[in-house]
């Protein structure tokens, strides 16, 4: 028989019962679109936010902080101190390196009241170092800043990225900030006019010029929050090879009697990354059980119709057909439903993540601003999934070996028929 | 005139859970080259058997039986399969895949031994013409009288041109006029295309158009007469 003619005649018994078939391929198409609906949404996520990530971060930089890593439990009584920055600046590899002081306080302006993000840095060095990021949309960051001069992030200028502005160049403001250790709690305010508004930098960055903060001189903000201290120094390298990353991070920790963590901004790109494809698995697999019991869907209406179709196999016996031929027709019915509902599951998938991406981003946006002691984390990342050739192929190839494999059972049994037991069946 | 297939002391015993059911308890039939055998017997008494094991769909407990000179108990499934081509089946019931048309269930056994469809259009045509049915081609059997049925069932028999065809009751299940409109076919084909063919009946009247009758009972046969008209 060739092989054409075994692939009609399975498509005829499959037409035969359409709803049937059409609820089986249902299951396939459930499994398989939610596999690729899964996969592109954490590929998209994953891209997108590695792009972020590589521009926020400048990947020839280490940022060090107190204790135990990006400022996280910074319990042992060891500060990282503003003029540490000389240490650091005698150590081989190292170019630049510039501290930063961050608090979480207000910007008033106009008569309104905004919730920001408060960072004091060395202008120069920080352009310098954030040369693609910590840029003038409007106005021009100064590098001999005057002591009023405070620079906004974008989202601080236009909080609702529709042009109505909170504060603009030129605007005097004020920054209000709350000293929690002093007791009372005395609010301190330091007036200020806006010399620059940065271009949109969009995701989050550590370190790194973000959307949701205002910044001043590192002079003024250390007499304003009156303090010594910074939160982390960003460190500049010569190179961003990894034994250069390496070897700086373990001298710069011994300078500091290992009471700093110094982190890689590739570093945390990897372990980023590294938890999206352990997400990613996880979800594959969950969507992959899906499949699994589409595949028994299929064993099972395979069944029945091995039953209903007994004596349609003895004729086809009696005629002369081979026991591959019979397994053949059966697994190729099999191999049909996998088929078609992977297709459409694909199309299906793909399309979902899309409505998934678009109802999710009208949430996002400047809204949903959180700020943290250290990162920033602005949601207004666009996410585009992503369906690469892998996953397409993958999720075909899968959906029809499920299929193949569910059918093989029944398959056999219906090529081991007995031509008289089959005609003889009622 | 050649032997198309011979019984030698065919023996078939069925397993009815624990209890033996001897169907065949040693037949002899030689079968040749052109003939028109009527298998007659009562219900039961193990013609349907004979046939199954001629036309090899069964495998005898015990005896051999020869088609063509081939031992067909030597034989593998695949080897089956093929023998099995060589075979034109009639039977009494389903005989017709529901699902299609005349035309497409003469082409079946065609499409099962991989012609091509231009070739097996053409040839299934041809067969629905000679079986009087060439007007109805594309109907689906549900469509069809119980008659015309088997007439489809007889055109898609021969298709393979067959060394003989086997036929289990093929008027079972029509009415006499019927019946005979069918019997008419299947003289005219041995008559006039020298197709071999050996066909079970309990039906007295339409043995009675066979060129030689064999008479079972309980499992041998019993009596065996050359029709002289
Ligand atoms: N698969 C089977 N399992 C058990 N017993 C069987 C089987 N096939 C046939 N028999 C028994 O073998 C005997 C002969 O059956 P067979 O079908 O050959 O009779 P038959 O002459 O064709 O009868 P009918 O005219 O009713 O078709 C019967 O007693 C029947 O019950
Ligand atoms: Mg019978």
């Amino acid at each position: 028989m060739r092989i054409g003619d075994i692939f009609s005649y399975a498509f005829s018994a499959i037409k035969l019962r359409k709803l049937r078939a059409g609820l089986t391929t249902l299951g396939v198409v459930i499994g398989i679109a939610a596999i690729v609906a899964l996969l592109s949404i954490t590929q998209g996520l994953q891209a997108a936010i590695a792009f972020q990530l590589q521009k926020g971060f400048a990947t020839d930089t280490l940022i060090v902080s107190a204790g135990g890593g990006l400022g996280v439990g910074a319990d042992s009584g060891f500060s990282l101190l503003v003029n540490d920055t000389q240490t650091i600046n005698d150590i081989e590899n190292v170019t630049a390196s510039l501290a930063i002081i961050q608090r979480v306080g207000y910007l008033k302006c106009g008569g309104q009241t905004r919730r920001v993000t408060i960072v004091g840095v060395d202008f120069a060095a920080y352009k310098e170092i954030y040369s693609s990021t910590f840029l003038a949309e409007k106005g021009e960051i100064p590098s001999n800043p005057e002591n009023d001069t405070v620079v906004v992030g974008k989202r601080v200028s236009d909080p609702w990225n529709n042009g109505t502005l909170f504060c603009n160049v030129g605007d005097a403001v004020e920054i209000v900030w709350t000293n929690t250790t002093a007791r009372p709690l005395t609010n301190k305010t330091y007036e200020g006019s806006v010399a620059a508004v940065l271009q949109e930098v969009g995701g989050f960055s550590i370190g790194g010029p973000s959307d949701a903060s205002i910044y001043i001189p590192t002079m003024q903000a250390q007499s304003f929050f009156g303090t010594e201290k910074c939160e982390m120094i960003i460190v500049k390298l010569k190179s961003d090879d990894k034994a250069t990353i390496d070897s700086t991070a373990k001298t710069i920790r011994e300078a500091f009697s290992n009471q700093v963590a110094v982190t890689s901004s590739t570093a945390v790109l990897n372990i980023i990354s590294s938890v999206f494809s352990t997400i990613e698995l996880f979800l594959a697999g969950i969507a992959a059980i899906s499949l699994l019991v589409a595949g028994i869907g299929i064993m099972n209406i395979m069944i029945v119709s091995l039953m209903e179709r007994t004596r349609e196999i003895g004729i086809l016996k009696a005629l002369g057909m081979k026991n591959q031929q019979v397994l053949l027709i059966f697994l190729s019915e099999a191999a049909i439903i996998g088929l078609l509902g992977a297709a459409i599951g694909v199309g299906t998938g793909w399309g979902l993540a899309q409505a998934v991406v678009r109802i999710f981003s009208i949430g996002g946006g400047a809204g949903n601003i959180r700020q943290g002691s250290q990162a920033a984390l602005a949601n207004g990342i666009t996410i585009t999934p992503v369906l690469t050739p892998t996953v397409l192929l993958g999720a075909v190839a899968f959906g029809l070996a499920v299929s193949v494999i569910f059918g093989l059972y029944p398959a056999w049994r219906a090529s081991k028929l007995k031509p008289v037991d089959a005609l003889r069946y009622e | 005139m050649a032997t198309i297939v011979e019984a030698v002391n065919l023996r078939k015993i069925y397993m009815l859970g624990k209890v033996p059911v001897e169907a065949l308890r040693g037949v002899n039939l030689k079968v040749e080259e052109g003939e028109f055998l009527a298998v007659l017997g009562p219900s039961g008494s193990g013609k349907s058997t004979l046939l199954n094991l001629i036309g090899a769909l069964d495998k005898p407990t015990e005896g051999k039986i020869l088609i063509e000179g081939v031992d067909v108990s030597m034989l593998n499934d695949n080897q089956l399969a093929d023998l099995r081509r060589k075979v034109g089946f009639v039977f009494q019931f389903f005989n017709l895949i529901p699902r299609f048309t005349a035309k497409e269930n003469v082409e079946l056994p065609m499409a099962i031994a991989g012609l091509g469809s231009e070739e097996r259009r053409k040839r299934a045509e041809e067969l629905l013409e000679l079986v009087g049915l060439k007007h109805r081609m594309n109907h689906k059997p549900t469509e069809l009288s119980g008659g015309e049925q088997q007439r489809v069932a007889i055109a898609r028999a021969l298709a393979n041109n067959p060394s003989f065809l086997l036929m289990d009751e093929p008027t079972g299940n029509v009415d006499s006029k019927n019946a005979f409109e069918i019997m008419r076919l299947v003289k005219q084909l041995n008559e006039e295309k020298s197709v071999t063919v050996i066909m079970v009946t309990h039906d007295q009247r339409l043995a009675a158009e066979a060129k030689r009758i064999v008479q079972m009972l309980d499992g041998v046969i019993v009596d065996e007469k050359v029709n002289r008209k």
